[in-house]
């Protein structure tokens, strides 16, 4: 390996509170959105607020501290192929920020959270009380289909959350290697390369 | 009273198959006529709420009096077998009707507790619609979920 890992700070203090703001509004969104209210004012509340803090993720990708950027992690098929080739081994990977691996499930949540926003505002259930802001500015059938796609739409991100959650856990128990607490403190154990 | 036997006989005869007169297709007709006329009131009650129709006491009632009638027809022959979406194609029935006959009934049977005095509800100023408005449309949203296929 080359050099030993040091301890840096990695996660900025804004990245620290926009991840665990957006993972507590989205899992309380989902939860109201399976299981809330029938009528779904806060549900509404809580995907404005969602894409407010989307919108800020966009922008800290151009012009935040270097680990946030996505010129610094997003990464070609050779790099995630060829950290794909070491990912089984027993050790920690020390990355200074997103894998080139974990690139992907950022850009992929990031995309299906704001798709997830669109079909929200878009939306008419057809229920007179649930209507998306936006509906009226697209076609009436287009409206009624964002309802099956915004459906779908909860399901992918819960899909994308369990495999963020099992991958954590992957790292931590096979890889002995702690992404949360980095994710807290913005300090993290990293080797230079 | 003679002809309310009447009826009721022939309601009991016809259902829940479709009566030999009628197609699939004439029963999903007037299925969708029926919710039309649902939302049409619907729609009076949610655009006055909304303020993109002018507030008029009577004009709200009426709606409300409409969804009252509405609430109050016998909708099982309505939704008889073989006219959910896997059986034609323009329905948006979903087969889970017919999966779970109680809890659709229950669900359709509380758009009527959601309905029951809105006629009055409605009147007295454009702030009192939203109200009514709120569990009309709560009770639609909780039967569309599970039972109306997404477009």
């Amino acid at each position: 390996m080359e050099g030993r890992a040091e301890r840096i700070r990695v996660w900025d203090p804004a990245l620290r509170l926009f991840h665990w703001l957006l993972a507590a509004l989205v899992i309380a969104n989902w939860l109201l959105g399976q299981f809330g209210p029938n009528v779904m004012t806060l549900h509404f509340w809580l995907g404005y607020a969602i894409l407010a803090l989307l919108a800020f993720r966009l922008v800290w990708g151009f012009i935040g501290p270097e680990p946030a950027r996505f010129t610094s992690f997003l990464r070609g098929p050779s790099a995630i192929l060829s950290y794909l080739g070491g990912i089984a081994r027993r050790e920690p990977s020390n990355w200074p920020g997103h894998t080139p691996l974990g690139a992907l499930s950022v850009v992929a949540m990031l995309a299906v959270l704001l798709v997830q926003v669109g079909t929200g505002l878009i939306s008419d259930p057809l229920d007179y009380v649930n209507i998306g802001p936006l509906a009226d500015q697209v076609g009436s059938a287009t409206a009624r289909k964002a309802v099956g796609w915004h459906r779908l739409g909860g399901n992918i991100i819960l899909l994308l959350v369990l495999l963020h959650v099992g991958v954590i856990l992957f790292y931590r128990l096979w890889k002995n290697e702690d992404l949360v607490r980095p994710m807290i403190t913005g300090w993290k154990w990293v080797r230079r390369r | 009273m003679r002809h309310m036997l009447c009826a009721a006989t022939l309601a009991a005869l016809t259902l829940p198959a479709i009566a030999h007169s009628q197609s699939a297709e004439d029963v999903l007709a007037a299925r969708q006529g029926y919710m039309k006329l649902i939302g049409l009131n619907t729609g009076v009650l949610s655009g006055m709420a909304r303020g993109n129709i002018d507030y008029d006491e009577d004009r709200a009632a009426a709606a409300a009096a409409n969804l009252e009638a509405l609430v109050r027809y016998d909708a099982p022959g309505l939704f008889v077998p073989e006219t959910s979406s896997d059986d034609l194609a323009n329905s948006g029935a979903l087969p889970a009707i017919w999966d779970n006959p109680e809890d659709f009934g229950a669900k359709f049977a509380a758009l009527g507790d959601a309905v029951a005095g809105s006629t009055d509800a409605v009147r007295g100023g454009q702030g009192n619609v939203g109200a009514a408005l709120q569990q009309i449309g709560g009770a639609c949203k909780d039967c569309h979920d599970d039972y109306r296929k997404p477009e």
